[in-house]
């Protein structure tokens, strides 16, 4: 007799147990047959969600609208939460859809959703997006492997691997050979295929960790700012990053009139015009928008963050918004204090975290932890909002060569995507960024390693231990992400929803995740922690 | 929507354990909702909606999957793999070697369901029944995103599946056996089912080897209302409408459904006879709205002189396979081991 089931299931969350009998069962526990499917059901909840299906349905049949375009128009949250869902919906047949008062611009119509937080405020990108803006078992590792047909590209990929387990293991004069033997093969791989220029990223991290110059591969602030913003035009990535967490922004910002937007590295600003524009065309009016913008302090004298502050007053002031700006100058997330974004109790605060929040997981034993220290301080300001996007892999792996496996699969799927941007110079340069990411994954240890990329199952569980709680991004900002990729000539792309969060991918890859975040009140946070 | 509701309702809740119904009817009501009276179809929020899964070249449960891209089209393969026994291998994808230089391992292309429009390879129910499958019958599973209706038609769909089949037989790193070939199966559900007959029957065409074919309640229908389509309409989860519906999606503009990509033995049909055919496991949903049609291909297949075995069960409805949690689950799966066993 074999036994076929297995109540956990590949590629799904874990953390789900069978619901066969025999087990004990406590009360919160979630059916494990449907978490293999994709949905978080508690077997003690699932009579009682058979029963709002069946009531659905009734409503359905008899709901006198359309009711694909009543679909349509709702906004979705979260379809894991099976109960949940079918309730919004549920209250989404029972009400009809507000009337739209004659006096507004053009907006998709305004639903207000009984039982969730935000109102849905439209697409405000598609409809503002101007010419000017072109273009999962947590030991698991999420792997994709695209096309290798060359043999001496699998060849690559298989001597990379022996050369980082020599190096793992101190065997330098091995690797250093391995490097030599890896360099001539490149020359026979196609370079523009994903795996050669990939591999040649990989082989030069290699040889300059053997050769321990990997920190001289920083560059300066402002090379880092120019390669940058040609990644943010060649491929989605930062686009997406940007246009998702402004439409949380804005639907966390709604009915408020004094808001401030905290960035945890500001750049070129590259985020802000468009929700400075979405906020002039709000209705009800635009509020009073504060913007703080952190970064590196200018090593020559100009103050480049104040620059950029004033090129963003200029543009509000364009569509009649009144806004301020500061700069906060700090090399280190961790040196800054929130004193010096002086925010006050009365405006409705959103801190913006764009590839920012990893980089404190470096810390020494020591000290006492910098995550720990930062987020408490998000907390305690109680923002109505914090959007964190980070790298989906997990390249802070304690073994060097868990490390590099994982980095080496994540960068080619990367490159491979690239290869679809028609853009020069910003493919080339936007190849460079992320060649300066791999190295300090590669070669760089201790403070110097910043890229300390974690996967979003890991953010989720110190971002709740920390005291914050999921918003979940909806329908909406999810068609937005799949409309904005149509634009983009590329074919391949996907967005995904998982548990209130989006992912932007490669094929079938996710390789960066957008969620959204707010604090606890302190009331429910001496509960939570006695769970 | 005929007769009363609740009694349809409470119809198919007693014939499938609750999850199952919970599962099912959550799919139904999503796609009711997304299908337009048009003929349109809401492809941004059933993306939105469909569960995914990754692939992880981590095993676990002893199966590794990663996906496959072909450059050229876009089209997706997700490959499915018992793990190595060594562990050292795992994370490391073998595409250099065969299978094995001394035993046979099939290989399963399959086609996943959804009627032409749902569904993809890393959906997440797809994803865990494809890797039952690698440990069952001790295969690689490789499945096929093919690209869907409305968006695209016939015969787009077995375009893809074609294609799909001709990079399997051409992969070293998928060969087994002494005499080093890849031994392939064509194995879908609903509209992989209609897809994989299709594809074996262009490969019989073109002399393409194919060991067998695993249709479980493949999509056929026609013109012509059956008794079963009247009887169980609405009754167990499908309906119809539904089913019109989704081959006006599928069908060339203008077509109706005796066109044989739907209707492969009726009027405009063609027969198998003299075709060397795969042998067929078809398996039959008792509950099943368009089970006539699916009895019809078998009686089809039989008069073409084909190798076909029937699988009728009886009490089980649409989707019966996709939870373990029921008799007939584990009996198509005892039915495709033997099926699938090089030794037979």
């Amino acid at each position: 007799m074999v036994l076929y089931d297995s109540a956990t299931s590949g590629g799904s969350n874990s953390g789900s147990s069978s619901s066969c009998s025999g087990t004990k069962q406590p009360v919160a526990e979630i059916d494990g047959l449907l978490a293999g499917a994709g949905y978080k059901v508690r077997s003690s909840e699932l009579r009682q969600v058979a029963q709002r299906l069946e009531r659905l349905e009734t409503v359905m049949v008899n709901s006198p609208a359309d009711i694909s375009q009543l679909a349509s128009d709702t906004v979705h949250y979260n379809p894991s939460d099976l109960a949940s869902w079918v309730d919004s919906l549920l209250s989404e047949f029972n009400q009809p859809p507000l009337p739209l008062p004659s006096d507004l611009p053009d907006l998709p119509d305004i639903i207000a959703g009984p039982s969730v937080n935000h109102t849905a405020v439209g697409n405000y990108l598609t409809d503002n997006f101007t010419t000017t803006q072109q273009q999962q078992q947590q030991q698991q590792q999420m792997m994709i492997v695209t096309a290798m047909e060359e043999d001496s590209g699998i060849r690559l990929v298989h001597m990379l691997m022996t050369c980082a387990e020599s190096v793992q293991r101190g065997e330098m004069a091995v690797a250093g050979s391995l490097i030599e033997d890896m360099k001539g093969l490149l020359t026979r791989v196609n370079p523009s295929c994903g795996i050669g220029k990939v591999a040649g990223c990989f082989i030069d991290a290699l040889s300059f960790r053997i050769m321990g110059v990997g920190g001289s591969i920083c560059g300066s602030v402002s090379e880092n700012e120019i390669l940058y913003h040609h990644f943010y035009e060649a491929c989605p990535y930062l686009k997406f990053a940007h246009f998702t967490a402004n439409q949380a922004i804005l639907e966390a910002f709604d009915g408020h009139d004094c808001v401030h937007v905290v960035d945890f590295n500001l750049m070129h600003g590259l985020q802000w015009p468009a929700l400075i524009q979405a906020l002039a065309l709000r209705p009800g009016g635009p509020p009073l928008l504060r913007l703080t913008g952190i970064g590196p302090p200018s090593p020559d004298g100009r103050d480049s963050l104040r620059e950029i502050g004033l090129r963003l007053a200029e543009l509000a002031r364009s569509v009649n918004i009144r806004f301020t700006f500061r700069g906060v100058a700090a090399s280190r997330l961790e040196d800054v204090k929130p004193w010096m974004l002086q925010v006050s109790p009365k405006e409705a605060l959103a801190v913006n975290s764009i590839l920012q929040l990893h980089k404190l997981l470096g810390s020494d034993p020591a000290r006492n932890s910098p995550m720990e220290m930062v987020l408490g301080w998000i907390r305690n300001l109680n923002p109505k909002i914090m959007t964190v996007v980070e790298q989906e892999s997990n390249h802070n792996q304690p073994e060097f060569l868990d490390r590099f496996t994982t980095a080496l699969y994540y960068y080619s799927t990367m490159f491979d995507s690239l290869e679809a941007c028609p853009l020069q110079p910003e493919k080339a340069l936007a190849e460079i960024y992320l060649q300066r990411e791999i190295c300090n994954v590669v070669c760089c240890e201790g403070s110097a390693r910043v890229e300390r990329h974690e996967p979003l199952a890991k953010w989720r569980n110190r971002l709740a231990g920390a005291g914050f709680r999921p918003l979940h991004l909806g329908s909406n900002a999810f068609r937005q992400a799949s409309m904005l990729l149509t634009l983009f000539s590329a074919e391949g792309y996907s967005v995904e929803e998982t548990e209130g969060c989006l992912t932007l991918g490669w094929h079938s890859r996710p390789l960066i995740a957008a969620s959204a975040w707010h604090a606890v009140p302190d009331v429910m946070m001496s509960h939570q922690n006695s769970n | 929507m005929a007769g009363g509701n609740e009694v349809n309702l409470n119809e198919s809740k007693r014939v499938v354990p609750l999850n199952t119904w919970v599962l099912i009817s959550n799919f139904k009501l999503a796609y009711n909702l997304l299908r337009r009276p048009d003929g349109t179809f809401n492809r941004d929020l059933a993306e939105y909606l469909d569960r995914k899964v990754p692939p992880n070249t981590i095993p676990v449960d002893g199966v590794f999957s990663f996906d496959h891209v072909d450059r050229a089209t876009g089209l997706l393969n997700r490959v499915f793999q018992a793990a190595p026994q060594n562990e050292v291998q795992w994370g490391i994808v073998e595409l250099e070697k065969p299978l094995s230089t001394t035993e046979v391992v099939p290989v399963i292309i399959f086609f996943h369901g959804g009627s032409f429009t749902h569904s993809s390879a890393n959906s997440a129910i797809y994803d865990t029944f494809c890797r039952r499958l690698v440990n069952i019958c001790k295969a690689v599973v490789v499945s096929v995103n093919y690209r869907r209706s409305p968006e695209y038609r016939y015969p787009c769909a077995y375009d893809d599946g074609w294609a799909a089949l001709k990079w399997v037989k051409s992969r070293t790193w998928l060969q087994s056996g002494k005499d080093s070939k890849v031994y392939v199966y064509l194995a879908g559900d609903s509209s992989g089912g209609n897809i994989a007959h299709h594809v074996a029957v262009r490969a019989a065409e073109a002399e393409v080897e194919i060991l067998g074919n695993i249709l479980l309640h493949p999509m056929f229908g026609g013109e012509k209302r059956t008794e079963s389509e009247t009887r169980l309409d609405g009754k167990y989860f499908v309906t119809i409408q539904d089913r019109n519906w989704y081959w006006r999606a599928f069908l060339p503009e203008g077509e109706d459904r005796d066109h044989p990509a739907c209707n492969p033995f009726g009027p405009r049909g063609k027969s198998l006879e003299g075709l060397k055919f795969p042998k067929s496991l078809i398996c039959v949903a008792g509950l099943d709205l368009i089970q006539d049609w699916q009895l019809a291909y078998v009686e089809g297949l039989r008069k073409a002189g084909q190798d076909v075995k029937l699988l009728f069960l009886k009490e089980a409805t649409i989707g019966f396979y996709f939870l373990p949690n029921n008799d007939h689950f584990y009996c198509l799966m005892e039915e495709i081991k033997n099926f699938v066993n090089p030794s037979c």
